[in-house]
């Protein structure tokens, strides 16, 4: 319940933000927040007004005097949420896991394996902003905090929508909010034209989300299950307790799913492994060779290209609707 | 006092002190020695630093420090605890996780993390007080299911241990496999402790281990009598039964308080107090303060290794310990002279 209220918060600071009066009389606030589900009209450049203060993820007020300049991201989505709102070139620092685009790999690693951070070297970036993730524990929020850093904490989103919140924050927050809200406009358009080729569906195929070759699947909670059945099939991992689930292949093999998607196929999975596995040759997905890779960095960070995984998941489970 | 006496006092002091040293001055941002020097003699001098060497200062003074004097503080815990589980069991293999501080530590630890804290001083504090109260809860009930009457023979000590230890470790994995989203936390933890490295955390482990090495200081010739065998330590006059549970608690308490901030850090415990029973002799009067300097050196030195092998990353360091000490405890062993030393 507490997850739940924390992007509520967010949403709700970000319009009362907008509605502030700006400690400067003189700057105009010409900030005009978008609703999210309807098309925007152009309106001519968004400014931020600074000072701002925002409530992170965790509770705590964070102050900005300026859009930052040095920023420091300790997630790979938090990199890549920076990286889609045009922030690219403030970011001095990334996690080791941070690979998208491109450009973030050039940036200096400042570790993040096991979850340990070098704060060595984030120190020594001198950063105005060091922006944290739902895979950071509070205690390393606090301890960057103790060595003077300023911190952002991004909670994870659970919901499209709170991921599009989370990009218009980023933005507003760097000095991107046009680039932000564009890019938010232009994914809700293109999760509407899903939703839209999919309309006519009646059939909701049995969808096996292969997330470790143990055999673990994504349960109920996660952003797997959300976009699985947002693309019009069914996850066999809902009836799981956990978001994180070792499943028993006998389950499987009486649920009998329509088709298999390897989001392990990075980690040496294929149709080939698969097949071969002991007692698979059973399902109906390996004998009609309905298995697929998948690249889980689509699904599994929370960031814009959560749409692109929904488009692909959409096209594998309902190849009909896209031709 | 001797020189023969004082010598291994000084060369363990000596040697922790150059870890020290080295530890400051090395780290993942490479500071060069004329910058050091240039601190430190404009230190010295009193005069205020440069700009541009700023950040290193506080890099070394906020970052590193804090870090050497926990890793001194956890190596000491370890080493001192090792030493005396050593000789209350009188076994070689004997190390301060025998009856189930780690596990219970890693079982509490576990816990506090399934829960959502807020963000606060007690909700950074949860998972250490818990993995340390989870620590001395399991050690008092082995010790309460090993004891016959007034007497707690040492091989019902070790079973009961090892019970409970599988126990809770069993559970941890249950917690950790049917948590919703800690497994990254729950194992990062188990594999190397706390990302927190300030003044308040030694301050918080600071009394816990005051008393139990304290303790564990002027027990040296209570050690020494327990090495004869229970009844004959009886019969000398010792009152074998309180010294084992003081012993016992003060150990516990120890390697508690520093598994809590640290997490599991293994092979000091075990490998130090042999080195130094190889170098300077048995006698636990000497060896317990030997194998605390020594363990607190030979942390902070796996320490640095943890922080610079693969930087950025930073190795667990308990993986460093064992992968540089079991070489070296090896060569030792090779070289003693002694056929029997234990």
């Amino acid at each position: 319940m507490f997850r739940k209220l924390i992007p509520a918060i967010i949403t709700l600071t970000l319009l009362l933000a907008a509605c502030a009066p700006a400690a400067t009389p003189t700057a105009v606030n010409t900030q005009a927040l978008p609703s999210l589900t309807e098309t925007l009209t152009p309106t001519p450049t968004q400014v931020t007004v600074f000072p701002l203060t925002l409530t992170d993820g965790l509770g705590r007020k964070v102050e900005f005097s300026a859009a930052p300049q040095r920023i420091v991201s300790l997630t790979p989505s938090g990199t890549e949420v920076l990286f889609a709102v045009g922030a690219g070139s403030q970011v001095v620092g990334r996690d080791t896991f941070s690979d998208y685009p491109d450009a973030a790999k050039s940036v200096t690693d400042i570790g993040g394996s096991m979850g340990k951070y070098d704060s060595e070297a984030i120190v020594n970036l001198k950063p105005d902003l060091v922006l944290a993730g739902g895979i950071n524990p509070q205690e390393l929020v606090s301890s960057l905090e103790n060595l003077g850093l300023k911190v952002y904490f991004l909670a994870n989103p659970l919901t499209l929508e709170n991921m599009y919140a989370n990009l218009e924050l980023v933005g507003k927050v760097t000095g991107h909010l046009d680039s932000a809200t564009t890019l938010v406009t232009s994914l809700n358009e293109r999760v509407a034209t899903v939703d839209a080729k999919l309309a006519g569906v009646t059939e909701k195929p049995l969808v096996y989300y292969e997330l470790d070759a143990t055999p673990y699947t994504a349960g109920p909670g996660t952003f797997i299950d959300l976009l699985i059945q947002r693309a019009g099939g069914t996850n066999f991992g809902s009836s799981m307790s956990s978001a994180w689930a070792q499943i028993s292949l006998e389950q499987l093999v009486v649920a009998d799913p329509a088709m298999i998607i390897l989001g392990d196929a990075a980690y040496g999975e294929s149709a080939t492994t698969v097949a071969a596995r002991q007692g698979w040759s059973a399902l109906t997905a390996v004998k009609d060779g309905k298995i697929f890779s998948f690249d889980d960095n689509l699904v599994s960070r929370p960031g814009p290209r959560l749409v692109d995984g929904l488009e692909q998941l959409a096209r594998l489970i309902h190849p009909e609707a896209f031709k | 006092m001797t020189k023969r006496r004082i010598l291994p006092y000084l060369v363990n002091l000596a040697l922790l002190l150059a870890a020290v040293t080295l530890s400051l001055a090395i780290g993942s941002v490479v500071i060069s020695p004329s910058q050091l020097w240039q601190m430190v003699s404009g230190w010295l001098k009193g005069i205020p630093m440069p700009k541009e060497l700023e950040t290193f200062a506080f890099i070394i003074s906020d970052i590193r420090l804090p870090r050497t004097v926990l890793m001194l503080l956890t190596g000491a815990a370890l080493g001192g605890s090792g030493t005396a589980y050593q000789g209350l069991f009188r076994n070689p293999l004997a190390d301060p996780y025998l009856i189930g501080v780690a596990s219970g530590a890693g079982l509490g630890a576990v816990i506090a993390m399934s829960i959502h804290w807020p963000y606060s001083l007690w909700g950074m504090l949860a998972v250490p007080l818990s993995a340390f109260l989870a620590a001395m809860l399991t050690v008092l009930l082995v010790y309460s299911v090993a004891r016959i009457g007034r007497v707690v023979p040492t091989t019902n000590l070790i079973l009961s241990g090892v019970a409970f230890s599988a126990f809770a470790t069993a559970l941890t994995s249950y917690l950790i496999i049917s948590s919703q989203g800690e497994v990254r936390r729950a194992l990062a933890w188990l594999m190397g402790g706390s990302s927190q490295n300030n003044w308040l955390i030694i301050l918080a482990i600071l009394p816990y281990l005051v008393l139990g090495l304290g303790s564990l200081l002027i027990s040296g010739h209570a050690l020494n009598l327990l090495q004869f065998g229970d009844d004959q330590a009886q019969q000398l006059g010792l009152p074998v039964t309180r010294t084992k549970t003081v012993l016992l608690l003060a150990a516990s308490l120890s390697t508690a308080a520093a598994v809590a901030f640290s997490g599991i850090i293994g092979f000091i415990g075990l490998i130090v107090p042999h080195v130094m029973r190889i170098w300077w002799g048995a006698d636990y009067r000497r060896l317990l303060p030997l194998s605390m300097l020594a363990g607190g050196g030979f942390l902070i030195l796996a320490d640095i290794l943890a922080r610079t092998l693969m930087r950025p990353q930073d190795l667990p360091v308990g993986i460093v310990t064992a992968l540089a000490g079991a070489p070296f405890f090896l060569w030792v062993l090779r070289r003693s002279k002694n056929q029997g030393y234990w």
